[in-house]
């Protein structure tokens, strides 16, 4: 019988911090057995819980995408008893991840369809996951025109700079990158996120919006998009709770009958619509 | 399936036997309780009891259990994957609403996608044995509004149903077929069904508490936004006591304990009556006031588990009601619910 509580060792061969608040930090986890990794068969939206040894677990979603094989990476704020402890650790470091676990991006629904990706703060991760899959050369031609409108409060605060730099260049990705206030070298947008997407203003013809940020930034854009005519089947976005077994049983996450590690995270408004508002 | 009679006065003798031969879980007077407790030489198996201030599930889903050790490393932690040996036991003398919360857990434990391998292990490994009520044993019982009766027998391998000089012995599975050497015996026939069937029509009666439990799925549906729910909380002091006496209550919490170059995960039993339950790192708390909590409770027990598995996540043992410190009854609240 496989033991869905044992983590999987893993070593972490690569940390990025992200921001100038050096709060938020990359980890990139490489599996230390090989048949590890080709069991970790994951999807865009999807999340793990990460191990650290006498700390505990932390529910994180996944930033890398399933089309980066040698690796997977996690995108983390510091925050409490196990993030902070994984701030502290150095490159080389062993430690456990168990998953992938929950729902992902509907990518099927996704395809055939123009994507437009709405995304806040550092809640940009599994977003950016999506993203990538999407843009993969084997994976573009099945989904439509992609529009990203992505922002952080301040320039320092946008997560994976180098990455959002090759998406400008492409042609294929519609990319507003912008920020609530810029300082003196900022040449990009300024703006809200709500308004940025007013301007931007994708159709909603054959169209889905996936959304994620802070709760703030989540109340004010959706509006927008129902302005646009996008319908609430099509809007999706990830629901975050206090989780630790991760697989529906620990009983701490469940909105309504639904669980978010396993039922969720990821659900569409009309879905969240049926749900009691516990969250 | 097998049926046999065995004398009385002859099964404390043969629990005892049992436990000589194995691992025996039965309950035992401990002080002013009853307990289940691992039965050692020298202990007396209790065969007329009311029920245990214990539900037994623990020797499925115990208190603290270790999910994995680890040690220390140069490079940072290697973790050594541990699966609690699970033993063959008997557990003796259950009551049919403790027995009927196994059939509950299963559902949850033991799943096609996540199955837990703690608990099916040990489930696998462990035989019931269930003592039907022939006189249900308190004012609180209520078994029968939810699915349950005094001398049913969903979840266990065997069941004794006293018939006053002599017991009734069903094998029930084959688990419980096994342990037909213990319960050598004159063998039953159809006579022994019909006797078991008066018995059972005046145990139940013998039941007066009655609530509308499965009648309230489309109320609670229907009002979780009711007012109803700003009045149970109020006395509620968050202690606990509902959540870890009861039979089907299965919320628990991973945590990690490190000594040295050791360590090991363990998991505890948790409750939904805890604020911290709930609190999220950022200090969000989705269940914010005690108010929240006792919705989910009730809502869990009679809404979430049945939308889930088709059943309610309640046995009717009525621990939860008698060891209140400050007397909140589920009945009145299934009962008012039933009335909004």
């Amino acid at each position: 019988m496989q033991n869905p509580y044992l983590p999987i060792p893993v070593v972490v061969s690569k940390i990025i911090t992200e921001v100038e608040t050096k709060d938020i930090k990359t980890f990139r986890l490489e599996f230390l057995n090989k048949e590890d990794e080709a069991n970790f068969k994951y999807l865009p939206g999807q999340f793990a819980e990460l191990s650290l040894y006498g700390k505990g677990e932390s529910p994180i979603g996944i930033a890398s995408s399933p089309t980066q094989p040698g690796y997977i990476e996690f995108t983390v704020q510091k925050a409490g008893v196990v993030t902070s402890s994984l701030h502290e650790i150095e490159e080389g470091t062993h430690m456990g991840v168990r998953g992938p676990l929950g729902n992902s991006w509907p990518i099927e629904y996704l395809e055939g369809k123009n994507i437009v990706v709405v995304g806040g703060g550092f809640a940009f991760t599994t977003l950016r996951s999506l993203i990538n899959y999407m843009i993969h050369d084997d994976n573009r031609k099945r989904f439509g025109s992609i529009t990203v409108i992505y922002g952080a409060r301040t320039p320092g605060l946008l997560i994976y700079k180098d990455e959002l730099a090759e998406w400008q260049k492409r042609s294929d990705i519609n990319l507003n990158v912008t920020v609530d206030k810029g300082d003196a070298s900022w040449k990009g947008r300024e703006g809200f996120v709500p308004t940025v997407c007013k301007e931007v203003a994708p159709s909603s013809e054959n169209a889905v919006t996936v959304i994620c940020g802070p709760p703030v930034m989540i109340r004010f854009t959706l509006p927008v998009f129902f302005d646009l005519g996008f319908s609430k089947e099509n809007i999706v976005t990830s629901l975050e709770m206090r989780m630790k077994c991760g697989i529906g049983k620990c009983g701490r996450c469940n909105v309504g009958s639904k669980y978010v590690c396993k039922d969720g995270p990821v659900f569409t408004l009309a879905e969240l619509d049926k749900l009691t508002k516990e969250y | 399936m097998e049926k046999r009679y065995i004398k009385k006065d002859s099964l404390n003798g043969r629990v005892k036997k049992m436990a000589e031969a194995g691992l025996v879980y039965a309950p035992v007077k401990d002080g002013d309780n009853v307990l289940f407790q691992v039965l050692t030489p020298g202990m007396e198996p209790l065969t007329a009891y009311a029920n245990s201030k214990n539900a037994p599930k623990n020797f499925f889903f115990p208190h603290t259990e270790k999910l994995m050790k680890y040690t220390r490393t140069e490079k940072g932690m290697a973790f050594s994957g541990e699966l609690a040996e699970a033993r063959d036991a008997v557990l003796f003398g259950v009551r049919p609403c403790d027995a009927r919360s196994f059939v509950l857990l299963d559902m949850l434990f033991d799943q096609e996608k996540y199955r837990d391998p703690y608990y099916v292990a040990r489930r696998e490994k462990t035989t019931v044995i269930c003592l039907a009520c022939i006189h249900p044993p308190y004012t609180s019982c209520f078994c029968t509004s939810v699915d349950g009766g005094p001398t049913d027998a969903a979840g266990a391998d065997i069941l004794l149903t006293d018939l006053g000089e002599r017991y009734l012995v069903e094998f029930l599975t084959p688990k419980g077929e096994k342990l037909e050497a213990h319960f050598a015996g004159e063998k039953a026939g159809d006579e022994a069904d019909a006797q078991k069937q008066a018995i059972t029509a005046q145990a139940e009666q013998e039941i007066t508490s009655r609530i509308p439990a499965k009648e309230i799925k489309p109320i609670l549906d229907a009002n979780f936004e009711h007012p109803f729910w700003n009045t149970i909380h109020q006395k509620c002091l968050a202690c606990g006591t509902c959540t870890y006496l009861c039979p089907t209550c299965h919320c628990f919490d991973i945590s990690d304990e490190q000594k040295g170059d050791d360590g090991i995960r363990l998991r505890n039993w948790d409750s939904c009556m805890f604020p911290l339950f709930t609190l999220e790192t950022s200090g969000h708390n989705p269940r914010p006031t005690q108010k929240e909590r006792w919705r989910q409770r009730a809502m869990h027990k009679f809404k979430y588990y049945v939308d889930n598995f088709s059943a309610i996540a309640c046995v009717g043992c009525g621990r939860c009601v008698m060891y209140c410190p400050v007397n909140i009854d589920i009945r009145k609240i299934v009962t008012d619910i039933s009335k909004l």
